[in-house]
């Protein structure tokens, strides 16, 4: 970077975090990421389908995931594997793309889990940074489709609230 | 060419310029002077800035201030929290379905 400054607050930091508490062996959380059987379980919400559960758990394998909504209409969303560690940690990057469908953001999201007596805690740090010319082009012709899942699934929620 | 806060906020120099903004106005000179690249070159993001609306220049005689509007921001904090909230919302069947899972296993182990 071309800065003399050595600013550490960066208010333009982007990032998401959730933690959550499970009442299973870490192993069986893991595998909820990585078996597609699985992922079909909770990746739709409630009345979806997965017509589309493709996994490639390894480090530069694809996911691809296409749900499908009562009504019939297909929501697709890929991503890319960076990093396993079995059972420990999973490192995806997937994207934001603008309304034209060009890759905006990428988003680095790393789930970590952790066993105390029984019970796992998982944790998902989402962390938006630029994207690159290789990222570009590794996803080129990829439907990414995270924008279209996320206004979705908030819009099948608000449903279910009402 | 279409602009965003997206974008703006894609380089790591513009982010860098924010930061620097948050404090206060600042004129472009002390802005360029943090940094190693070119004047021309902090203009040029200057001028992103400006076109994405993260940043207002006002011209007092000579001097060009440069003002962030940081509630431009909102924009990607909104994008966050329904990122998060699709994320949530997938947890709890997550959670749902770690229950079936444990409470089949149980029952299959049961038969054996």
């Amino acid at each position: 970077m071309g800065t003399k400054s050595n600013l550490v607050d960066n208010p333009v930091r982007q990032e998401v975090n959730i933690t959550r508490i499970f009442d299973a062996p870490r192993e069986l959380v893991f595998k909820m990421w990585t078996d597609p059987e699985l992922v079909e379980k909770w990746w739709g919400p409630k009345d979806f389908k997965n017509p589309v559960c493709e996994l490639d758990a390894r480090v530069g394998g694809t996911m691809r995931i296409v749900m499908q909504a009562p009504d019939g209409l297909m929501i697709p969303t890929s991503g890319v594997f960076t990093e396993l560690l079995e059972p420990e940690r999973i490192v995806f990057k997937n994207f934001k793309e603008d309304d034209d469908g060009n890759a905006q953001l990428e988003v680095i999201n790393t789930v970590t889990f952790t066993e105390e007596n029984g019970k796992t805690t998982m944790t998902l740090n989402a962390l938006a940074v630029r994207i690159t010319p290789e990222a570009c082009a590794s996803i080129e012709g990829m439907n990414v489709g995270w924008n279209q899942s996320i206004d979705r699934f908030a819009y099948v929620l608000t449903g279910i609230n009402h | 060419m279409r602009r965003d806060v997206f974008q703006a906020i894609a380089d790591p120099n513009r982010r860098v310029i924010l930061s620097m903004l948050v404090t206060g106005k600042l004129n472009v000179n002390q802005v360029a002077d943090q940094f190693d690249i070119t004047r021309s070159a902090v203009s040029q993001h200057m001028k992103i800035l400006t076109e994405c609306g993260l940043v207002s220049i006002t011209k007092k005689g000579r001097e060009r201030y440069c003002e962030a509007k940081l509630d431009k921001l909102s924009e990607i904090w909104d994008w966050l929290n329904q990122y998060k909230k699709f994320w949530e919302g997938k947890f709890d069947a997550m959670e749902q379905a770690l229950k079936e899972i444990q409470a089949k296993n149980k029952k299959d182990g049961n038969k054996k």
